[in-house]
């Protein structure tokens, strides 16, 4: 769950990027937050991760109060979070199987572990046959999909994606976008940060607007489409993952 | 912390040695002169102490008493050098034992003349100071007692080689000192540039909740690796050389040989002492520029 509450943060340079924003996400929500560049949407991502500290109000996220959060508790936020960058941030000299089980490995699982899920979440975004696979040789589609694998192999609760079909083209980022979709349906909250009006509109669901750090629209229609068929049957086969 | 993502992570800090490795040779060269003008100071030092004590054996000084002061004003009066701190050691020498020892240069009959009412020598003490280099101000402070004449000359070598000690000990302690900053400083950037190189990886890491001591650890292995190459190294080079070159200088001055301390009694202590300073400049280097990156770029995840 997520509950911001006149929420204010001014860089050091003295940009206000996000005025006095209160906003409430359930659990398993699945949340488009649009807007035009400069808008603050990045900056109130960074305000759910703590990579940015609020200046003033309450800001809680999955039962911790970042506000008051000491800097050594931060990890294990993050533990409970997944991240899906615009840039993908696949480290290139690794193949796609060692970059899902490099966020694994960082937070100290067994390499038993590893070899049980790693297979499995690849599964779920149908890379399954791609493990050995260096990212370079994959497409921008294909990549995001890495990068959506390992952001859920540590079974967040909440999902963020700041821009995530920015760098691939349209059809594919349906692709993710349903498999963003599927995600959610498991139990998962997502946030997608999206300045694509297009995708959003095919999609439908809950639309937060942002302009000038504030909410301007909230729009908590169901989904105009229901997932495809497609889309929900990216399920792992026997444990479940998220 | 779990502790078995740890070999993966060490593992990790040699990967970047090898992907740094024209940064982590430099790194390696600097500290490696670095240890090696340390290693030949402090051993240049510690032979040099070495020979000096050896030449103090046979290096006592002499205060020699005016002929007119009687025994038992000579007697008083080394209770008195006994009494002043920097010297270790006071011998009496009577002015008949100091006549006899020129019996023979003498011949019997000048000697026969000389003896007792006509000995023209005064009592004297062999003193050994403690300290060599606090010559000076110990010879003045004799010089004020009453009695005393003069005091001999000390041996010229010792004074040399005191000085030279002492040069070796400042001169090494400056080079040191400051090639020591500019070694930390490279280490620092090699580290800095490695965790530059990997910026997304550590982006990564820190999305996904590692702590910053996991972060931490590939960079600081590999700092500690260079820091003990460095120091390996250094070590065995001047245990190679050290035999070569005693041989050297006692060919040019016989009494090095004796005095100055063999192989078997160094090559220890220099291997544990450059290692160690060698590791801890490392662990030093390394630390400064993790926490600074940590704490500043390091924070980033999302960017702009
Ligand atoms: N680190 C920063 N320092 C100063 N200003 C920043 C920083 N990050 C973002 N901003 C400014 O804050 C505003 C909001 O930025 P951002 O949250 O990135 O917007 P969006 O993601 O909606 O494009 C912009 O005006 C941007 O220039
Ligand atoms: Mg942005």
């Amino acid at each position: 769950m997520i509950h911001l509450e006149n929420v204010s943060k001014v860089y050091p340079n003295g940009t206000q990027a996000v005025k006095d924003l209160s906003l409430d996400i359930a659990d398993g929500e699945f949340v488009f937050i649009v807007g035009p560049s400069g808008a603050g949407k990045s900056t109130l991502l960074k305000l759910l991760i703590r990579e940015e500290q609020a200046d003033s109000g309450t800001v809680l996220v999955n039962g911790h109060n970042l506000v008051t959060m000491p800097r050594r508790r931060v990890p294990y936020l993050r533990r409970t979070m997944g991240i899906v960058f615009q840039d993908f941030r696949l480290i290139d000299k690794m193949t796609v199987y060692d970059n899902v089980a490099f966020a694994m490995r960082v937070i100290g699982y067994s390499e038993k572990t590893i070899q049980r899920r790693v297979p499995m979440a690849l599964r779920m975004v149908g890379l399954a046959d791609k493990g050995k696979r260096k990212p370079h040789e994959l497409s921008g589609g294909e990549q995001q999909r890495v990068s959506l694998a390992r952001a859920i192999i540590n079974k967040p609760s909440l999902l963020i994606a700041d821009e995530p079909t920015g760098n691939i083209d349209p059809e594919r980022s349906l692709e993710v976008m349903k498999m963003l979709c599927g995600i959610c349906q498991k139990g998962t909250t997502v946030i997608v940060v999206t300045h694509e009006h297009e995708l959003v509109k095919q999609f439908g669901g809950r639309v937060i607007g942002i302009e000038g750090g504030q909410i301007t629209s909230d729009t908590t229609e169901p989904l105009r489409y229901p997932i495809t068929k497609k889309a929900a049957s990216f399920t792992e086969p026997k444990e479940g993952l998220v | 912390m779990k502790l078995s993502g740890i070999p993966y992570l060490l593992k990790e800090g040699f990967r970047n040695i090898w992907a740094n490795r024209m940064m982590s040779l430099a790194s390696v060269v600097v500290l490696l002169s670095c240890l090696l003008i340390t290693g030949t100071a402090a051993l240049v030092s510690v032979n040099v102490q070495a020979l000096i004590a050896g030449i103090g054996d046979d290096n006592e000084i002499t205060v020699y008493l005016r002929p007119d002061c009687n025994d038992t004003d000579s007697l008083a009066l080394g209770a008195k050098l006994s009494a002043i701190p920097n010297i270790e050691t006071c011998r009496f020498r009577s002015r008949k034992e100091v006549l006899a020892s020129y019996q023979k240069t003498l011949g019997d009959n000048i000697y026969a003349a000389m003896e007792g009412e006509g000995n023209p020598f005064g009592n004297e003490y062999k003193i050994r100071l403690q300290d060599l280099s606090q010559y000076e101000t110990t010879v003045t402070q004799i010089k004020t007692l009453e009695g005393v004449d003069k005091v001999s000359d000390r041996s010229d070598i010792a004074e040399k080689l005191t000085r030279l000690d002492q040069f070796v000990t400042t001169a090494g302690l400056w080079v040191v000192l400051i090639l020591g900053v500019v070694t930390l400083f490279i280490i620092a950037n090699t580290i800095k540039m490695t965790m530059y190189a990997r910026r997304f990886e550590i982006s990564i890491m820190k999305s996904v909740g590692a702590t910053n001591a996991f972060v931490r650890i590939p960079f600081m292995v590999e700092a500690m690796v260079i820091g003990l190459l460095a120091g390996l190294l250094s070590s065995v080079v001047l245990i190679i050389l050290y035999e070569p070159i005693r041989q050297a200088a006692s060919n040019v001055i016989g009494m090095i040989r004796t005095a100055t301390l063999p192989l078997y009694e160094v090559w220890l202590p220099v291997l544990l002492s450059l290692s160690g300073i060698g590791l801890l400049i490392g662990l030093l280097g390394g630390a400064v520029s993790v926490t600074r990156y940590l704490n500043k770029e390091g924070g980033a995840i999302l960017g702009t």
